[in-house]
């Protein structure tokens, strides 16, 4: 009973600070996505590019793979609204925020110290904090999904099949960014305070998108996807029956339990200085 | 430490009173050495130490978001203890519902730090571990803390008290230890530190200005016909060859606290150890 009064209490402190942050991200993806199969449905995409590929340089058509012809239509769009840069930008923002916040600004601040001066474990803290993370990501990605729902619905002809595959995608987006939270707890249970923390798992972010990106395009840098957390996140081929969902939900829940038990490890050996 | 007394910890910066209650609390872990506190392995029984005790770092800060309401209300559920907001303790601090409705970025220093303060004692703890905790309190907030921490003492409460305010802790605590460097200096009551220290003999002669030889006593200083020595032998002997000068008049007395303080921090090239 104690326990559970506690976990609520750090939990609802995390919100509080986190709140404002995630009402507007929420809201923000729920009308991304609406707006993304808005236009897909509303404007006659395949004339528009047809028009486009009769002007391109036969080089530059070999940058369109399959993914773009299937983002085009409402299915691919849906799939693509949960895979846009600027929606993978502000998840991993949140992603990246909620541990600098609550572990690196804290120890730098002091407030660390306070709170474990009470009697509160520090493995508590670690698994309180993740947990909490992975419910505010899971509320943005959760209103993401129902809102790619409820605009196919609105615009389109929603079917099971369909609602299955966006809810598919949303649990793979939500292992990506748990996972990409979850390292940056452990950079944050190693750093010694303040916003570096951040910045180091920005920069591992951006790197590891970076060569799946040049992964796809260039046969070179192929040999490097197997190791890239992006490459067990393929919205367009679960939309299309291509993927293998379990293969990548079980890839990233095995790093992110790997790396959650060495940031318990790590955050209960450090001093808080 | 024993238990029921307030035990004053005293230093200059840098000399390891806050590194020493970092490891008291399991925050910093020692290179070597066990650490007990209550009886308990500070280690291994970490937990339950935090359990019992209360304490204000130096520089008490809070969840800038909450009000000081909601972080009283966070505390005592992770304390596991009530929370009374008509509670003495806050009417004694002068912290009224309106004052606690405040997020903690907009109170002043002062109020910060009597929320610091009471957050440290509103669960009754075996043990109270305060690092500085007077500074930022009005000189009436001041009073109102050593009664409270007297009153504390009287319930059987030990007192941790670490400060630079020499008065405070002459003031307040039963023994003092003094640390230099890490390690503890001198540990002792007060008064036993006094007579370790020796005698202060001042005196002001009519006609002379010149050094004076004083067998069985070390000048301190000597500014015009004014001379102050540390006894160091029988003071019988001192008196006797005083007797002799022409003396306008004479003092002995014990070292106050700031003396004895300075006495511990002249390294043996006789230099003093920063004390800003």
């Amino acid at each position: 009973m104690m326990k559970a009064g506690k976990r609520m209490t750090y939990l609802k402190l995390i919100w509080k600070i986190n709140k404002g942050l995630t009402i507007f991200s929420m809201v923000f993806i729920s009308l991304f996505q609406l707006l993304m199969l808005y236009l897909v449905t509303t404007f006659d995409t395949q004339a528009m590019l047809h028009s486009i590929l009769n002007q391109m340089p036969e080089n530059m058509k070999i940058f369109l793979n399959d993914s773009f012809f299937n983002m085009l239509t409402v299915n691919g769009a849906a799939a693509f609204g949960l895979n846009h840069p600027i929606v993978l930008a502000l998840l991993a923002m949140i992603a990246i925020s909620i541990p600098v916040r609550h572990i690196s600004r804290e120890i730098e601040n002091g407030n660390m110290e306070g709170m474990l001066a009470l009697p509160f474990r520090r493995r508590s803290l670690v698994l309180q904090l993740w947990f909490s993370g992975c419910l505010i990501l899971g509320a943005i990605i959760l209103a993401s999904c129902i809102s790619s729902l409820a605009s196919i619905l609105i615009f389109h002809d929603l079917t099971w099949n369909v609602s299955f595959h966006i809810m598919e995608i949303s649990l793979n987006l939500w292992l990506l960014f748990v996972l990409i939270m979850t390292y940056t707890i452990l950079i944050a249970t190693l750093s010694r305070g303040g916003g570096s923390s951040g910045i180091v798992s920005a920069m591992i972010t951006l790197l590891f998108y970076l060569l799946f990106f040049t992964g796809q395009l260039w046969a070179a840098f192929k040999i490097t996807l197997p190791f890239n957390i992006f490459n067990y996140y393929q919205p367009q081929n679960i939309m299309f029956g291509k993927g293998n969902l379990l293969v990548d939900c079980i890839v990233l829940a095995s790093l992110i339990v790997i790396l959650l038990y060495a940031s318990v490890f790590t955050f209960e050996k450090r001093d808080i200085p | 430490m024993n238990e029921g007394e307030i035990f004053g910890f005293l230093g200059p910066n840098g000399a390891g009173k806050t590194t020493t209650i970092r490891i008291l609390l399991d925050l910093l872990r020692p290179d070597s050495g066990q650490v007990e506190l209550l009886g308990l392995d500070v280690r291994r029984e970490s937990f339950n130490i935090r359990k019992q005790i209360g304490y204000l770092p130096g520089e008490f800060s809070a969840h800038e978001h909450l009000s000081g309401l909601a972080f009283f209300k966070l505390i005592s559920t992770i304390r596991n203890v009530s929370f009374d907001q008509d509670s003495l303790l806050f009417k004694r601090f002068d912290l009224s519902g309106k004052e606690l409705s405040k997020k903690i970025k907009a109170l002043s220093h002062g109020t910060l730090q009597k929320i610091g303060i009471i957050q440290a004692l509103f669960h009754h703890p075996r043990l109270l571990i305060l690092d500085e905790p007077t500074s930022g309190l009005d000189p009436l907030m001041k009073e109102v803390f050593y009664e409270i921490l007297f009153e504390e003492q009287r319930k059987g409460t030990t007192i941790f008290f670490s400060s630079h305010n020499l008065y405070e802790v002459e003031k307040l605590c039963n023994r003092v230890a003094i640390i230099r460097k890490g390690r503890i200096a001198g540990l002792e009551t007060l008064e036993v530190l006094k007579d370790k220290a020796g005698q202060v003999l001042e005196f002001t002669l009519t006609d002379t200005d010149k050094e004076i030889e004083l067998p069985g006593a070390e000048l301190i200083s000597h500014e015009g016909t004014q001379y102050v020595y540390k006894l160091s032998g029988d003071i019988n002997t001192v008196l006797k060859n005083l007797s002799e000068m022409a003396v306008r008049n004479v003092s002995i007395s014990k070292p106050d606290l700031e003396e004895l303080f300075m006495q511990y921090y002249h390294d043996e090239s006789g230099k003093e150890d920063d004390l800003s």
